[in-house]
């Protein structure tokens, strides 16, 4: 379903953004209040609920033992894959896969395994025969905007608190998985002109094109998605650059907590 | 409406919970009479008025009735009609011979576009739930500045007050024009400051508009409204 | 129902596995209006089992031949998410969830009152995300619930409950083990207040008393765990009314 854009939304963001201020009274690079779960859904070996504002998704592990590709025979695997689903929002509707929904899951994907996060020859069981597969599968359950970082804090949440069932899979005692960085997404959205972090559903609405950088331990860029109609200049990208190394640092903060 | 404003006994019920006894009493709005008693069919609070128990639902979907000023917002236009969701189930319908223009066929699109927003009176809705609009009366027209904002069906009348005193009030303070359709859209415009104060207050009807302590919080904002009145 | 084999499923004195006693359900929490963008939601655990439900509508009915010139559809989607299961499931519909969805519209039609919205629909999301056993029954408390706080109206609630039978006896409310070594597992969607029976289905071996048995303890798990049910939703506003009744 196309939503409907009504023009004064967009006048409206328009005037604020020239005032420098937002639809619901944040500052240009504040984010909406954040709650994460972690170890919160029985059979999932991993699992996290983000609460983002009032955005709220689930994501959970799951590992499976599967013989390895041919061409990477001593190495397991890593999948993301995203689920946008009617549940979410009134424009959601039923049907296969859309291409927003595989957007965010690749998007997402990208960022946790370029990381290098995972390290895939130690998924390894018998070279050739056995190796551990990895499946993040995340859930979106009420869409009030920028479900992109939700989801990406939501899945390294759930990977790097999960623990591999090794003895349901006869090979050893139950461990946790080795995740070696904490690679997290920053969301800006351009609303009224100008880009400003974390877009609420409104301005999502009456915005435009949205730039996702997931940042890793060490400030490198590991993920990278421009997506909806609009361009960008270098001097843009530089300044919400610089926002997102602040930013993707707090939020990785706020994964390791959840840790032991 | 929500209980808190009457004063008397507050009583929330459930969908299948029996209300009383059927016998001098008509089942209104939100209730069945089911064999001896009379059972809500809402999640809301009982009021009873005039020997009629009702229940007055917390969560409502807008349902048009002939007469209801709304604010509606051009979904798809036609040669000769616009079609408007007026946040009902269905869009309403508004043919040429009812708007405020001479328009030409083919050229309503030059008047109003997709994604404009109106201030609009249903003039009827069918059995079978079509809504036809009008523009034609005092008032009605294009809303060309301002913003648009939505609230639940029950608090519309919080934010109105009784006689629409609340709604005088804010008027006031904010030094804005506001309307408040009853599709639960309402409309402000005014200047910079008096916008942001009535976001302000109208996150405060979403967020609390169930509350007791609705009119005492929306007290304390008013002392910072921009127009000084409180 | 799969054979019971050499799996014991209950104690030497009688009691289950869990340590419940055979007429006693698991734990139910129930939450109303845990999804902000829906129109309508709950949140339901039971056991293990964890369902989300939201609503959205009444709203047209789209594509136009589901319409009904006379009431409103129900659109049910009960799925389960790829983690909800020890072994993850593939994302999409499949056979059983298109019946499960199925039935429990027609349940949920049998409760709310369609008829005062002709031509429209309104969309009820099932979502497991965590299943043990009796994620139908789950499913089905938490629909009633969100379609409740979505301000539909209904002429009562539904509450899912399930009995089977396992080593020849009849237990209340089965859990994983008991469901897939068990004989026999009768769900049922039950109207609270008259006692009307919405949703049934079966699978097994029950004797005509055995069944009889299951509906007992059915009715009486149905009534508790509508206190919860009617307590989630008015928790939700007498809160917000600070405490002034």
């Amino acid at each position: 379903m196309v939503e409907l854009v009504p023009s004064l939304l967009r006048q409206e963001l328009a005037k604020l953004a020239e005032a420098d201020q937002r639809i619901d009274g944040r500052g240009r690079w504040d984010s909406r209040d954040i709650t994460l779960e972690t170890d919160c859904l029985y059979n999932a070996e991993g699992s996290a609920k983000v609460t983002w504002g009032d955005t709220i998704i689930y994501a959970g592990v799951k590992f499976e033992v599967r013989t390895p590709w041919p061409d990477r025979p001593a190495q397991g695997s890593l999948m993301c894959g995203a689920e946008l689903r009617p549940v979410a929002g009134r424009k959601y509707e039923p049907g296969p896969p859309s291409p927003q929904s595989i957007e965010l899951g690749r998007v997402v994907d990208r960022g946790i395994r370029e990381s290098g996060c995972i390290d895939m020859d130690a998924l390894c069981i018998i070279p050739g025969e056995k190796v551990l597969g990895v499946m993040i599968d995340i859930h979106v359950l009420s869409d009030k905007g920028n479900i992109f970082d939700a989801c990406a804090l939501g899945a390294i949440a759930a990977l790097r608190t999960s623990t591999v069932p090794a003895e349901r899979f006869d090979i050893g005692e139950d461990y946790p998985l080795a995740v070696s960085m904490t690679p997290t997404m920053c969301s800006f959205t351009r609303v009224g002109g100008r880009y400003v972090l974390d877009a609420n559903d409104e301005e999502e609405l009456g915005g435009d094109e949205r730039i996702h950088i997931t940042l890793g331990d060490e400030g490198h860029l590991h993920s990278l998605q421009k997506g909806l109609k609009g361009t960008f200049t270098p001097a843009e990208f530089a300044e919400i650059l610089d926002v997102a190394q602040s930013r993707c640092a707090e939020l990785a903060a706020l994964v390791n907590s959840k840790e032991e | 409406m929500s209980g808190a404003e009457t004063g008397a006994e507050l009583r929330l019920v459930t969908p299948g919970e029996a209300i009383g006894a059927s016998t001098g009493v008509r089942a209104g709005t939100g209730t069945l009479s089911q064999g001896e008693n009379i059972i809500a069919t809402r999640l809301g609070w009982v009021k009873e008025l005039n020997g009629t128990v009702s229940v007055d639902p917390i969560n409502a979907a807008y349902m048009p009735r002939s007469g209801d000023l709304v604010i509606g917002v051009v979904e798809s236009v036609r040669n000769n009609l616009w079609f408007a969701d007026v946040n009902g189930p269905f869009n309403g319908l508004l043919p040429m011979s009812l708007a405020p223009w001479k328009v030409e066929f083919g050229a309503a699109r030059i008047h109003m576009d997709v994604g404009d927003v109106m201030l609009a009176r249903v003039q009827e809705v069918d059995e079978a739930h079509n809504v036809v609009l009008t523009m034609k009366g005092v008032g009605l027209r294009r809303l060309k500045e301002g913003m648009m904002s939505e609230i639940s069906m029950n608090h519309i009348s919080r934010l109105r007050g009784d006689g629409d005193s609340t709604l005088r009030a804010l008027k006031e303070a904010s030094d804005c024009r506001i309307i408040v359709g009853e599709n639960g859209r309402v409309w402000v415009d005014g200047d910079a400051a008096g916008v942001s104060f009535m976001r302000q207050v109208l996150d405060l009807v979403r967020n609390g508009g169930h509350r007791a302590t609705f009119d005492a919080s929306l007290e304390a904002i008013m002392n910072d409204a921009p127009g000084g009145v409180a | 129902m799969g054979g019971y084999g050499d799996i014991q499923l209950l104690n030497e004195d009688g009691s289950r596995l869990d340590g419940r006693a055979i007429d006693e359900m698991r734990e139910v929490e129930v939450e109303a209006g845990v999804l902000p963008a829906a129109d309508g939601s709950a949140w339901v655990k039971h056991g293990l089992n964890v369902a989300v439900c939201a609503v959205y509508g009444p709203m047209e009915a789209h594509p136009r031949k589901i319409q009904r010139q006379d009431r409103a559809v129900i659109d049910v989607r009960y799925n389960m998410a790829p983690f909800s299961t020890s072994d993850r499931i593939r994302p999409g519909y499949n056979r059983r969830s298109r019946e499960i969805s199925k039935v429990t519209a027609e349940a949920l039609e049998s409760v709310v009152l369609v008829e005062r919205y002709p031509r429209s629909k309104i969309r009820v999301e099932i979502e497991i995300l965590a299943a043990e056993a009796g994620t139908r029954c789950v499913g089905i408390t938490a629909a009633a619930v969100a379609l409740a706080d979505a301000g539909i109206p209904m002429r009562d609630l539904i509450v899912g409950v399930a009995s089977g039978k396992v080593e020849d006896i009849v237990v209340l409310d089965l859990d994983k083990a008991e469901d897939n070594y068990g004989q026999a597992d009768l769900p049922m969607g039950i109207l609270p207040t008259t006692g009307e029976i919405a949703f049934l289905q079966m699978d097994g071996d029950l004797s005509v008393e055995e069944f009889n048995t299951c509906l007992e303890y059915n009715m009486k798990a149905a009534k508790e765990i509508h206190v919860l049910m009617v307590d989630a939703l008015k928790r939700r506003y007498e809160e917000k009314n600070g405490g002034e009744a």
